[in-house]
């Protein structure tokens, strides 16, 4: 858009071209200035975190050790994004659309569920509502696959995984 | 003292054999070696106590029963669990129930139950990389029915969050649920003495709750032999709502009693697919114990035991988890938090997992997945068409057709709410073959659809009874039977006959009168000339009998004789054509005899 620049805006890029003529900050902030030389982290505590996100356990003494010092240099940019203060600011989870039409349209209505409240009856004495079981539901494109073909081992149609012995459930 | 077995009893009564367990026969044992005349003087206690005739015996066994219930034990078995001298226990639950939609909660692959494994699986239900959730707006018909039952707040707007582990029943290494905002809060559950809460929480009582979420649930494992384990990821991804109540319940039974009332509200509203006993509601429960006298104001350690799936595994198990907490402070030790589990028939839970073992779940907000917005109108037209509430329906059952609370509950909860819309279906044919539906015919139809129904079968889902409420003894046959039954057209006796008649399909459908007159079942009643006679017939010889309603009569004993007017009446029934008396009849014919005639003859007499 070409448009005629008043001048005090043009005064303000001029001091924008100043601004970023020389940084004011390095990405070098964020990285510790010597490796780790009290380590925070216990080698108990990196094989809990391993464990938590199903990663192997290091292999060697040194392997451990150099885990622990990534985990150092990783905690430190951490520790700085910590500092910001961000009371008041709500957290961006995703980008979406904010306005108010786009807030409308992600609306769950009743119109947007006509379909599904129209396969419903009311039945009996009490006037409850029951879904009808036996209406058609069409899964073109989403069931036709062959969904055995990612198993690794099967029996039947069925996955097969195998346990170590005391391996327990941790949720259901 | 311990109630007798039935075996010990009748060997008693009809052999004069006296039980040798217990101190009798210890002492025996013990006494064996010992000198001659002390073995002989113990066998005279013997003969003593087994001569002794049995009268005393019954006396006994019914003073005992009335001492019992003097000092209120009767119902001993609730009494006893529900509360530990000097403990407060305090409970809270969580209940899974799987949501009765269409498609599963992230994807379009449909629902199933016992379908071929591995048949309705989406790209995204297996985690497979560039697959993304799709919120099923559906989902939000029993989600939102399902909270209003509860009484919770809608919230407009709800999110959905990643809650992380990994374990092979859910492939995308977490299961997304509602953790910091959930779509229903601050709701309640009010309880009543009729939906079983513990004596001790009185008339009623309402419990909290915390707030409702919508998660996803995991596949279906299999456990085979040698470390195997079968996958079927038909399950995973399928709706199902997590309801999280205060920790205001202090009895074990009130627990129970509230997942049993959740189970009840929710289908009810057709929210959930099965219930309990089908695996479509789990529930988790949270305990802790405290001392009566303790005045930091903060509860105990709490345990948490997982997977509860009947509502009597709910009671049991908190309760063992209550006892095993009490002993560990009483012994002095520490109440860990942990998470523990409980198998059906056990008498303790079992440690899972302690709090070093715990899963530390890093929630964070779903990034795939926008909010779910909900337009309060939508929630508006879900609540005015949830129908009538079981709890108005019950007041209903109770006011209006004049049921017993346990009646009306148990109509309610057989056949999975069939068994009450069976009764609804019978009160209208009455009606429409012109029956007066005041209470006497409620009642009476209510029995019928209960007890005489359920004599049919040894299990109850053997009358075949169909969700709108009709089974092999249709709603309309039944109906023309009580109908001729009030009317005193036949007798009780032969109605009973009917019904194993229509339930064995031997009657046609509609033709219950028809076979009454086919077979001549009328019920022809002897005229009153008639009941004098046999009445006249059933005392003779029994001037002694009558001699009791004299002493009544003069005023020398205080309660009036049935029992012996009882007798007179059966003799009668005995005598006469039991096809044409009505037992009712008998009675008052013989009653009005004893009092006009008969007494009078007797005083002449003596």
């Amino acid at each position: 858009m070409s448009r005629a620049i008043p001048t005090t805006a043009r005064n303000s890029y001029r001091h924008i071209s100043q601004l970023l003529s020389k940084p004011a900050w390095s990405v070098r902030a964020l990285l510790p200035s010597e490796p780790s030389s009290t380590p925070t982290i216990t080698p108990k505590q990196l094989h809990h975190l391993l464990r938590l996100s199903a990663l192997p356990q290091p292999s060697s003494p040194a392997a451990e050790a150099s885990m622990i010092a990534t985990l150092e240099s990783q905690l430190h940019f951490v520790r700085a994004i910590q500092q910001v203060d961000t009371t008041g600011v709500e957290p961006l989870r995703s980008i979406r659309d904010e306005t108010a039409a786009g807030s409308e349209d992600a609306t769950i209505s009743v119109d947007s569920l006509k379909d599904a409240l129209e396969n419903e009856e009311t039945w009996g004495h009490c006037q409850r509502p029951r879904r009808r079981r036996d209406a058609p539901v069409d899964t073109a494109g989403i069931e036709d696959w062959d969904v055995l073909t990612t198993a690794s081992q099967k029996v039947g149609r069925y996955f097969v995984v195998k346990s170590a012995k005391g391996a327990g459930t941790p949720e259901s | 003292m311990p109630r007798i077995p039935t075996s010990e009893l009748s060997r008693y009564l009809l052999a004069g054999q006296l039980s040798r367990r217990g101190c009798l026969r210890a002492s025996r044992i013990c006494l064996q070696p010992v000198a001659n005349f002390q073995t002989r003087r113990f066998a005279s206690v013997e003969t003593q106590s087994t001569s002794v005739p049995p009268t005393p015996l019954r006396k006994q066994l019914k003073e005992q029963a009335k001492a019992l219930k003097a000092s209120g034990q009767k119902k001993k078995k609730n009494i006893d669990n529900q509360t530990v001298p000097g403990w407060e226990l305090t409970v809270g639950i969580e209940i899974h129930a799987q949501l009765n939609t269409v498609r599963k909660l992230f994807s379009p692959a449909t629902t199933s139950f016992n379908d071929s494994p591995n048949t309705h699986v989406a790209l995204f239900d297996l985690a497979i990389p560039g697959s993304q959730p799709l919120f099923q707006p559906e989902t939000l018909i029993p989600a939102v029915r399902a909270a209003l039952a509860l009484n919770c707040d809608i919230q407009r707007v709800s999110r959905f969050d990643r809650k992380h582990y990994f374990h092979w029943d859910q492939p995308s290494g977490y299961q997304i649920t509602q953790y910091y905002e959930p779509f229903a809060k601050d709701g309640r559950i009010g309880l009543l003495a009729r939906d079983g809460i513990a004596a001790e929480d009185g008339e009623s009582i309402a419990v909290g709750i915390k707030q409702v979420q919508m998660e996803q649930d995991t596949a279906k494992t299999t456990a085979q032999p040698g470390e195997a384990h079968w996958l079927d990821f038909n399950r995973v991804g399928m709706p199902l709502i997590e309801i999280i109540t205060l920790p205001e319940i202090h009895h074990p039974a009130t627990a129970a009693a509230l997942v049993r009332k959740v189970q009840m509200m929710l289908s009810a509203v057709d929210a959930c697919v099965s219930g309990m006993e089908e695996g479509g509601l789990r529930a988790d429960v949270n305990v802790s114990v405290r001392r009566v006298d303790d005045t930091s104001g903060k509860l105990g350690t709490r345990t948490e035991i997982k997977n509860l799936s009947s509502f009597k595994a709910v009671e049991d198990a908190i309760i063992a988890e209550r006892d095993r907490q009490i002993a560990v402070l009483e012994a002095g030790g520490v109440v860990e938090g942990e998470t523990r589990g409980w198998s059906i028939g056990s008498t303790e839970t079992r440690r899972l997992r302690g709090k070093e073992g715990e899963v530390d779940y890093r929630y964070m907000p779903d990034p795939d997945l926008g909010p779910v917005v909900i337009d309060p109108q939508l929630v508006q037209r879900l609540a005015s068409s949830s129908g009538v509430s079981p709890d108005v329906e019950t007041d209903q059952l109770i006011e209006k057709y004049g049921l017993t609370a346990k009646d009306a509950i148990s109509l309610l909860a057989l056949d999975g709410g069939a068994r009450v819309q069976y009764y609804y279906n019978v009160l209208d044919a009455l009606s429409e073959l012109g029956a007066e539906t005041d209470a006497i015919v409620t009642i009476l139809a209510a029995n019928w659809c209960l007890h005489e129904l359920g004599k049919l079968t040894e299990v109850s889902s053997d009358l075949g009874m169909t969700a709108d409420g009709e089974c092999k003894v249709p709603s309309r046959d039944l109906a023309a039977l009580l109908h001729h039954l009030c009317r005193r057209e036949i007798t009780a006796k032969v109605a009973k006959e009917l019904l194993w008649a229509i339930f064995r399909g031997e009657v046609a459908p509609g033709g219950v009168t028809e076979a009454i007159k086919d077979n001549n079942l009328w019920f022809n009643e002897l005229s009153k000339a008639e009941y004098e006679a046999l009445a006249d017939r059933a005392v003779e010889g029994e001037d002694k009998v009558l001699g009791e309603f004299l002493r009544f009569a003069d005023g020398k004993s205080k309660a009036y004789p049935r029992g012996k007017l009882m007798f007179l009446v059966g003799k009668m029934m005995r005598a006469g054509p039991e096809h044409r008396m009505d037992p009712t009849s008998a009675e008052r014919v013989m009653s009005t005899r004893i009092d006009d005639i008969y007494l009078d003859a007797l005083g002449n007499k003596q």
